[in-house]
């Protein structure tokens, strides 16, 4: 009796839900919308302030070397160290200074008195630019790597899918660290005062290969057994045209979502390096530096300093991911349709 | 059989690949045996100083003999001493490497059966509420990395609440099973978070899929309950992508690991690799990456075996192909 009864059970909603399925679709559609244009409204809001970071009307992010307002604690560098923001009424700050605010910014103030808001989006120019660059030769190589071998199959495709097995089967974080580690080392890079930005980079390139090889190769074969591809070869075209003006094509909107999947991943990614303090140096703020240096003064209560940063971090790798999500479905029903 | 054997000897080749890599590689990159002169001789040797060293590392020799001896240290575990604090290398892995291995068997567990319930029961219930929420959240959960999740958990259960200690101190289980796993329950909660927001939707469509089937509709039909239907007729079925995304998430667990680690000052392989790598000890950060990297591969392994269990095709059509 009882199997009976789920069995009722479960097919009588069934026609209210037809009755105001169409009021639901379009109501879940506009939601998605919604958050799209959010998505896309808060990273325009990241890019333009990581633009203009320098010029943003708060209290300095960072000092300048032999810059005397910092030094001289005039803008209360020291004063006006770990304030809560403005809004966190129920915050105090651990220890308050005569004459000093008791709240600060919109997200607070570090150890040092900096604005938190205005080094995050420092910190956001820092993250965008290093994923942004690492994403896009990434992308390049990926690409290249991958239609080749999806195209020509054979001793190609094994020897490139053997190398990317073997870049695979190191943990990526590991093989970050391992990269930047060398690179940075003063003895092999000779100048010991400035780290540069290329091994950060090149580590994120190295990992971000392998799974975008993967991943163009499955689309080119795809693509390579379809009926214009050949029709293009019985007329006599060459590889390199049947790849670039054929196949690469068709097969760019697939790479657009793929960008985006690896830009958030690799902004993580980043993050993590420069949360082991592994990416730029220490006074340029990125957000995974940012979020180290406040697990300290987290313990005291202090936690404006380390969420506040991960609070744009999360929103930004967010909306990174909504956005990639929303191309992947659109190209996919297209895909589906053609 | 010959799908083992296959396996196999792809596991070999990629180990002697990366032990290789590991072991020498550094030592080809440009400057690279100064920088491990360096390391041991301390600044500022005499070039016969240097070359002392060179002999005594084994570095004039051709790479075969170096990789070959290498080989022979880390199988027998004369993995020598740290440069600075000489202490053995092999001595300080064996104490690091259960603090992780607990972390990652825990945060997998966690996030496995955190994922396995709710992703059934939001296809099952496909649309609901539940299955909004539960989709929703496991969508934002995806853009928290570990160093966002963390000083949250720590802020909600150690600095507000003090219900657990901060930092947490590794207990073994067999001394004191509540003070470990009191150490362990934010740190592996770190870990699943992310873990599970993929495993969830991964299982979800899988599931969706197999609920279309039509022998599900047949085992309806006979009248099999929705608690058998779902765990013991669809489950099985729709286990492959999951499979393969927790073996593929071990790589990123272990990035995991080394940054939980850090944040809550555990001292496991992760931070042991950070910690030689900022005191400059290659040789203690390459036995550690060697490590974690073989635990990988030979996960990797067995999860390709599990394949074969999970759906008897694979044995087929992978044994051909």
């Amino acid at each position: 009796m009882t199997d009976i009864d789920v069995v009722t059970d479960e097919h009588a909603p069934e026609v209210p839900v037809l009755a105001d399925a169409p009021v639901k679709k379009v109501k879940v559609k506009r939601r998605g919308r919604i958050t799209k244009w959010l998505a896309i409204g808060w990273l325009a809001f990241i890019t333009i302030s990581a633009i203009g970071a320098n010029s943003l009307p708060y209290i300095p992010h960072s000092c300048e070397p032999g810059d005397s307002m910092c030094s001289t604690a005039v803008k209360g560098s020291l004063l006006l160290g770990q304030l809560p923001p403005k809004w966190a009424f129920f915050s105090e700050a651990p220890k308050p200074v005569n004459g000093a605010p008791e709240r600060m910014g919109l997200m607070g103030t570090d150890k040092n008195g900096f604005d938190i808001f205005s080094r995050s989006m420092l910190g956001a120019r820092n993250s965008l630019i290093i994923a942004g660059l690492a994403i896009t030769f990434g992308l390049a190589i990926g690409t290249f790597l991958g239609m080749i071998a999806g195209y020509f199959r054979g001793k190609v495709d094994t020897v490139i899918e053997n190398i990317s097995n073997v870049m695979l089967a190191f943990p990526a974080l590991l093989l970050a660290i391992f990269l930047v580690t060398f690179f940075n080392d003063p003895n092999t890079t000779g100048a010991a005062n400035s780290r540069p930005l290329w091994p950060i980079i090149l580590a994120l390139v190295v990992l971000s290969i392998p799974p975008l090889t993967r991943l163009v190769r499955a689309n080119t074969i795809a693509y390579a057994q379809r009926d214009f591809v050949v029709a293009a070869r019985s007329l006599g075209a060459k590889g390199s045209r049947i790849l670039f003006r054929e196949i690469l094509p068709n097969i760019v909107p697939t790479l657009l979502s793929f960008a985006l999947t690896g830009l958030a991943i690799l902004i993580v990614a980043e993050g993590g390096l420069a949360f082991l303090g592994l990416s730029v140096e220490a006074p340029v703020p990125t957000w995974g530096a940012m979020i180290a240096a406040g697990s300290e003064p987290l313990r005291n209560g202090a936690w404006w300093i380390s969420l506040m940063p991960a609070f744009v971090m999360f929103l930004t790798v967010l909306s990174i991911n909504l956005l990639g999500d929303v191309l992947a479905q659109r190209f996919n029903s297209r895909e589906a349709i053609g | 059989m010959r799908y083992v054997l296959r396996k196999l000897a792809q596991t070999i080749f990629v180990v002697v690949v990366v032990t290789f890599l590991t072991s020498i590689a550094l030592r080809f990159l440009p400057g690279g045996t100064d920088v491990i002169v360096a390391l041991k001789t301390g600044p500022g040797a005499t070039p016969e100083q240097a070359q002392a060293v060179i002999k005594e590392l084994g570095l004039d020799k051709p790479w075969y003999t170096q990789y070959f001896s290498w080989m022979t240290d880390f199988v027998t575990g004369n993995w020598g001493n740290t440069f600075q604090t000489n202490q053995s290398i092999a001595t300080e892995v064996k104490r690091a490497l259960p603090v992780s291995l607990y972390l990652m068997i825990y945060g997998q567990f966690v996030a496995l059966s955190l994922a396995v319930p709710t992703a059934v029961w939001s296809a099952y219930k496909q649309n609901s509420r539940f299955d909004r929420a539960a989709s929703t959240s496991a969508f934002a959960m995806l853009s928290m990395p570990n160093f966002i999740v963390a000083p949250v958990l720590i802020l909600l259960f150690s600095v507000n609440t003090k219900f657990i200690p901060y930092p947490s101190i590794y207990t073994s289980i067999f001394d004191d099973p509540v003070a470990h796993f009191k150490a362990f329950v934010l740190p592996s909660l770190t870990i699943a978070i992310p873990l599970y927001a993929g495993y969830m939707r991964v299982l979800r469509a899988d599931v969706i899929g197999t609920l279309q089937n039509d022998f599900i509709t047949t085992a309806r039909a006979k009248g099999v309950g929705t608690g058998p239907l779902l765990f013991k007729h669809a489950l099985r079925p729709s286990l492959f992508s999951i499979v393969t995304s927790a073996a593929v998430n071990i790589g990123a667990l272990m990035g995991g690991v080394v940054i939980v680690e850090q944040f809550f000052l555990l001292n496991g392989m992760g931070r042991l690799t950070v910690e030689s790598i900022f005191r400059r000890e290659y040789p203690t950060v390459q036995y550690a990456v060697v490590i974690l990297a073989l635990i990988y591969i030979f996960a990797n392994f067995f999860v390709d075996l599990a394949y074969a269990w999970i759906d008897p095709r694979v044995r087929a059509a992978r044994a051909l192909g």
